[in-house]
Parts: structure tokens; C-alpha cells; sequence
């Protein structure tokens, strides 16, 4: 998949005027955070339920290396094969020679995020196998080649009219409808025969409970179910943070996650898998292989911010809340991520160079820190991002500033910190604003300031300040 | 090298700084762990039928026959496929299908994966199974998989038929997850099932049987 993240700005103008993007998001952000308002309803005490998922997180994240050798261990028990992936290279490797080894001349897929961002199915059609995504979103992004617009619904953005011209030409649809129904069961039918004539199906993982070695999947279509059942071999890819202790924090999760994701009590399926199925049973993988991920996660935790955004469970409540996402959608974010979970995930995986848009597409508002389900605080990570970015942070590849900046905001600050400065600038600045007043606003002051004048205006600042005018009123009192 | 890449990952994330971990709140159980065998009941059927499940109840194994032979000629039914579990192979479907006129088979019936996956694919257009427990929080069925109950049955046909005795209703997860783990046991694969299988991925509109079946039907024996 390509990375467009340094095009946010151009996405976003392009997002901004399309009608049909602009239509749903006024709808499905809205929809789903209500759907989950209620949902949370559920628990007993719905604020202790959300603490509790961020104690989870938390603890996972800091246990990292330990419980990753007790997942092993118990997966491997289990009769499960682990391989380590570095980075995406290797992870890709790996099942294209498995793939090879098989003689298969497809696969299919589950919807999985970590399997965009490997890039998984373009290495394996230049391997010449070819990957079939399977969930429905997922199949019609694939073949319409366009990245996710929302983590749970990939293209629900697209009208109806381009689907039935892509399932025309692809051979998925014998008469043309737009009836999504139709659609969808045209959909059914072409990946039936997928499924059931199957060897390898790829999944991605949305728990690893360490205790039992299990790996768990939520999902409503059933497509995820059959990339598990029916193929004789089962490749699960989890990034290496998806790992919970205990089979009782990952059933918490659970909970938690279908409630912020669907607004659902459950999904329509969670399938537990511990180890391929065993020699009495009809169905079922005989080989599983579980490849964790790297790819730049390791190197994060030994900063407490980005140790924070690990803790993510990829449930996109954070994309309903975002404010910026409810008008720009998933697009000018540029990679599998997008919303607040893409802007504080996608520059500590690819770095700051493409990123100097996408961390500052952020009014700070604290919406997406106050739902998400893990405990991370968006916002501060993205100002320890913009921070990086200036001090030219070599691990997160930070731009830096231009000397000429750097050196504005360093007079600046000394002005700022002495008191008799401060005042002499103030006076200056208010004078030289409001020469160029227009009516009762300020529209632009000097070249260089466009920028923060593009959304907004100043008042006409008036000619003394609070001080002033209480130093005069003191003046008065005493006369 | 995979045994290289471990360890440098796990060198990795071994050299991070230790930092305390977060203290867990205390946690109210659910609602439902306070609930008495009839509400736990209507609770699971309230939370499946909102899920778009289907329950009947029935009395006794008279009853549950007669339901299920309403509903496979309601359906159209002419050729299931029923698990070996302990709920359903008791009730001896195959012959009791003959009497009425619907081939009930079960994956022993087939001589190798390849013919049963052909049929539980293309040739029954129901999936007959038990289920090792119910839970009231969420509507949910809780399969076990293994050799007397086959993965694809209650997935590949479009109706799905769950036969459940109402001893086998729990509160929570936990109540299932603690039996079925218990004393180191694995199943090699547990699934949760909450409703027909559901998307709304093309343009929000919601529809039933995307992939697995789209009608669900339970049968609450007891």
C-alpha cells in the first residue's frame, strides 16, 4: 500500500469539496458514538469498565517481552509455528515462500490492518499469487484500489454506481444492480468459491492471550471464520503488542472493543483458535503459523509516549470523536491508519519527514483521548510529535525549523520572560495590528502571517490594556 | 532468521526503562451474574433476538422436532448437515429426517474433507448443531470445535439451527471460558456466535448473510 501521508493537506482540500464523502461523515461518526454511548450503558459502572481497559493496555504494553515468550511458549504447545518478523520484508517473505512451498495460486484474507500496512497483497501478486480479500468493505477498496475511509466500514463512502461498474468488470456481478443487497450477495457468491476450494487464508489478530496462546478475531461477516475453518493452512499475523495476560483481560477487551467499535454488545463472531485443529477433526487448518510483527514497534516503547500508543486496540472510536476526521474523512491520513489512531501510530512506524500535516491535523480538543478504550492521550502525543519535529529528532527522522524561525521564537521567548520587555512589545504589536484594521477586524498584519489569518480574524485591539486601564483608575482613586 | 529476530526484538523491548504498572480499578461484575435461571433466559433471548437470532422455546424433545420440521419446511430445507455433538446426536436426526423427508447427513458421512466440504458448501442448505453454552450478557452461542463438531456447519449453509438445553445458559464469558480452559485444555478453536452473520458495508445498509448464515434459529430445549 502506498503511503500518501505527506499529500494530507491536498487529500483533505479534495475531501472537503466531495459531496458524497461530506455526506457520510455527517452520518456514520455520529451514528456509531451514539451506537456506543448506548452500548456502554451494559456495564454496571461504565466508567470503572473504561479504567479497567486502560489498566489492561497498560500493563500489556509494559509486560511486552514477558508475555510475548509466554504467548510462544503456549502457542507452540499448542502445536502453533511462531516466526519473528523484523519488519515487513521479512513477515511478506515468509508467507510468500510458504505460499510457494504450497503451490497455491491464491489466498484469501480476512480484514486485517496489519496486512495493509505489510503491503501483503501487492508482494503477492508480484509473486504472482493472487490475495483475495474477503470482507465485503475490504473486497471493494481492493478492487477499486483505494485505501480504508474508516477502519470499520473501508468503503462505505463508495456510492453504489462505481461498485456495480468494478464488480462488472472484475466478473463478480453477471446483470448490473445497485441494489446493495444484490451487491452484497454477488460479493458472497464469487468469494463462496474462494473459500471453499481453499489452501492458505491469512488473517490478521485482534488479541494473543499469552496464557493459553490463543489468538482471537471479532468480526460480523463470517469471512473470518472461513479463512480459519476451511484451509488446510492458517496464517495469523499479529503486530507484537496485541498481547493481553490473561484469557479474562482479553474477554474485558472484548467487550470493550465491540462496544466502542459497533456499538455492539458482541460482534457476530469471535473465533478463539489454540493451535491448528487436531488429527480427529473433519475441518479446520492443519498447519497454524503466527507471525509477529515488528516493523518499527519495539524501538517504541523506550519512549513513554509512543509505549502509549501501543497500547491501541484499533476499535476507531477515536475516528468518530475526532472533530478533523468528521470533516475530512479517512483518506488524507495516507496509510491503513487513519484518525487520531493514524496520526499518533503512522509517524512512529514511517517518522516525522512526511508527517509535519498529519500531526498538526489536530485542534486539541481531548475527544479522542477521553473515548479511547486503551488510555492513550492523543493529544500529547501528537505535541511530543511536533516537538520531535522541530528539535529534528534523528530516531523520529524530525524536520527541523529554518535558523531564520528558529531564531524569531528564540527573541521572542527572552521578550516574553522579562516583564519590562513584554509591555514595550505588547504596545508596539497592538499599534502595528491595528493600523491595518478593516472595519472592527484584522484580516492580515504583515507578510508571513497569512497562514494563521486563512480561518480567522482578529478584533480591532484596543488601545489600552487591563493594566493600563487599572493603573489609571488607581490613579484616579487616589486624586 | 526468525531465532535472530526474536531475540533482537526481544533485546529490544527488554531495554526499555521499567515504568510501574497502572493500578487495575475494581470491577462490578455484570448484571447478569445476579440473575436467577428465568430472567438469565429472557435476557438471552432478548439480547439475541436484538442481534437478528431467531429462539423458540421448547418442553421436551417431541416439541423441538416438531419445531425444527417447521422450520426446515418453512425454509425449504430438502438436505442438512448435523454436528455429532451431545446435544444433537442423541437426537438421532437422520432417521427422524427420513420420516419426514429431508436427508440429514453428518460429516462422517463423507469419505474424505473434500466431499464433506463440497456438501456443507454447495449441497445442505442448513447446519444442525448443539452448543456447549449460552450467555445471557450478549445473546451469544458458544461453540466448542473438535472432532463431534465440525467448524463449517454452523457457518457454510445459509440457515444455522442451534439446538441448546436451557441448563447450558450462563451469565458471562468467564462462566464458559473457565470450563472450557479448565486444567490446561485447548480447544483448537472456540467461536462465539451473536446473531446471522451481518455487514452494512456498502453504503451503511445493513444485510444478513454476507458470508455465513443469514438466519439463525435457536431452540432452547427445557
Amino acid at each position: 500500500m502506498k503511503v500518501t501521508t505527506e499529500q494530507f493537506k491536498r487529500t483533505a482540500l479534495a475531501e472537503l469539496d466531495n459531496a458524497r464523502t461530506q455526506q457520510f461523515l455527517q452520518i456514520l461518526p455520529l451514528r456509531l458514538s451514539a451506537r456506543r454511548k448506548i452500548a456502554y450503558e451494559s456495564f454496571p459502572d461504565p466508567v470503572a469498565a473504561h479504567a479497567y481497559g486502560h489498566a489492561v493496555r497498560g500493563e500489556a504494553v509494559e509486560r511486552l517481552p514477558e508475555l510475548l515468550q509466554t504467548f510462544e511458549k503456549n502457542a507452540l504447545a499448542n502445536g502453533a509455528r511462531v516466526y519473528w518478523a523484523e519488519d515487513s520484508r521479512a513477515a511478506n517473505d515468509y508467507i510468500v515462500n510458504l505460499a510457494r512451498k504450497k503451490g497455491v495460486r491464491y489466498v484469501t484474507k480476512g480484514k486485517s490492518m496489519i496486512t495493509e500496512e505489510l503491503g501483503l497483497n501487492e508482494v503477492l501478486a508480484q509473486n504472482g499469487i493472487i490475495p483475495w480479500e474477503t470482507d465485503l468493505g475490504e473486497f471493494i477498496t481492493q478492487l477499486l484500489e483505494k485505501p480504508p475511509f474508516h477502519i470499520v466500514g473501508p468503503a462505505i463512502n463508495i456510492p453504489v454506481e462505481d461498485i456495480r461498474d468494478i464488480f462488472m468488470a472484475k466478473g463478480v456481478l453477471d446483470a448490473p444492480t445497485t441494489d446493495p443487497v444484490a451487491l452484497g450477495k454477488a460479493a458472497r457468491r464469487f468469494l463462496r468459491d474462494k473459500f471453499r476450494d481453499l489452501d492458505i487464508g491469512i488473517t490478521g489478530v485482534n488479541i494473543a492471550v499469552a496464557e493459553t496462546g490463543t489468538l482471537i478475531n471479532v468480526e460480523n461477516e463470517g469471512n473470518i471464520r472461513f479463512n480459519k475453518s476451511s484451509p488446510r493452512t492458517l496464517v495469523s499475523v499479529m503486530s507484537l503488542e496485541k498481547v493481553v495476560p490473561t484469557m479474562a483481560d482479553a474477554l474485558h477487551m472484548l467487550r470493550v472493543l465491540c462496544r466502542s467499535a459497533t456499538g455492539q454488545s458482541a460482534g457476530a463472531y469471535l473465533s478463539f483458535d489454540s493451535g491448528p485443529k487436531k488429527g480427529d477433526e473433519v475441518d479446520g487448518p492443519e498447519e497454524l503459523h503466527i507471525v509477529i510483527l515488528d516493523n518499527g514497534r519495539s524501538v517504541m516503547v523506550r519512549d513513554a509516549h509512543t509505549q502509549e500508543v501501543l497500547r491501541c486496540i484499533r476499535c476507531g472510536a477515536c475516528l468518530n470523536a475526532c472533530p478533523v476526521y468528521g470533516k475530512v474523512g479517512g483518506y488524507p491520513y495516507g496509510w491503513a491508519y487513519s484518525g487520531p489512531m493514524g496520526q499518533v501510530l503512522t509517524p512512529a512506524l514511517q517518522g516525522l519527514a512526511d508527517a509535519g500535516d498529519l500531526i498538526r491535523a489536530c485542534t486539541l480538543c481531548h475527544r479522542c483521548k477521553i473515548i479511547c478504550p486503551a488510555g492513550i492521550d492523543h493529544p500529547s502525543v501528537l505535541l511530543h510529535y511536533r516537538h520531535k519535529d522541530v528539535q529534528a529528532d534523528p530516531v523520529l527522522q524530525g524536520r527541523g525549523v529554518a535558523p531564520a524561525e528558529r531564531a524569531a521564537y528564540r527573541l521572542y521567548a527572552h521578550i516574553g520572560s522579562r516583564y519590562a520587555f513584554w509591555r514595550i512589545f505588547a504596545k508596539a504589536a497592538r499599534w502595528v495590528a491595528n493600523r491595518h484594521r478593516r472595519g472592527e477586524a484584522i484580516h492580515k498584519i504583515a507578510k508571513g502571517t497569512e497562514g494563521w489569518f486563512s480561518s480567522r480574524d482578529l478584533p480591532v485591539l484596543p488601545r489600552d490594556t487591563f493594566h493600563d486601564l487599572w493603573r489609571k483608575k488607581r490613579k484616579r482613586d487616589k486624586e | 532468521m526468525s531465532a535472530d529476530a526474536r531475540q533482537t526484538i526481544l533485546n529490544r523491548l527488554n531495554a526499555a526503562a521499567p515504568r510501574p504498572l497502572p493500578p487495575r480499578p475494581a470491577l462490578a461484575p455484570l448484571r447478569e451474574c445476579a440473575m436467577a435461571a428465568e430472567p438469565l433466559l429472557e435476557a438471552f433471548i432478548l439480547r439475541l433476538t436484538e442481534q437478528g437470532g431467531v429462539a423458540h422455546r421448547v418442553a421436551e424433545r417431541g416439541a423441538l422436532l416438531e419445531t425444527m420440521a417447521r422450520i426446515l419446511a418453512r425454509e425449504k430445507v430438502t438436505r442438512a448437515m448435523a454436528a455429532a455433538d451431545s446435544v444433537v446426536a442423541p437426537l438421532d436426526l437422520g432417521a427422524w429426517g427420513r420420516q419426514i423427508g429431508v436427508e440429514i447427513v453428518t460429516p462422517a458421512d463423507f469419505k474424505d474433507r473434500g466431499s464433506y466440504t463440497r456438501a456443507v458448501f454447495d449441497e445442505v442448505q442448513a447446519g444442525i448443531t448443539g452448543a456447549d453454552f449460552a450467555v445471557a450478557e450478549s445473546g451469544t452461542l458458544v461453540l466448542v470445535h473438535g472432532a463431534r463438531q465440525a467448524r463449517l456447519i454452523s457457518l457454510a449453509p445459509v440457515l444455522h439451527i442451534a439446538v441448546v438445553p436451557v441448563a447450558r445458559i450462563v451469565p458471562v464469558y468467564e462462566t464458559a471460558m473457565a470450563a472450557l480452559y479448565a486444567g490446561g485444555r485447548r480447544p483448537s478453536q472456540v467461536t462465539f456466535i451473536t446473531g446471522p452473520s451481518m455487514t452494512a458495508d456498502i453504503q451503511g445498509t445493513p444485510f444478513k448473510g454476507m458470508h455465513g448464515p443469514q438466519k439463525l434459529v435457536v431452540l432452547l430445549l427445557g
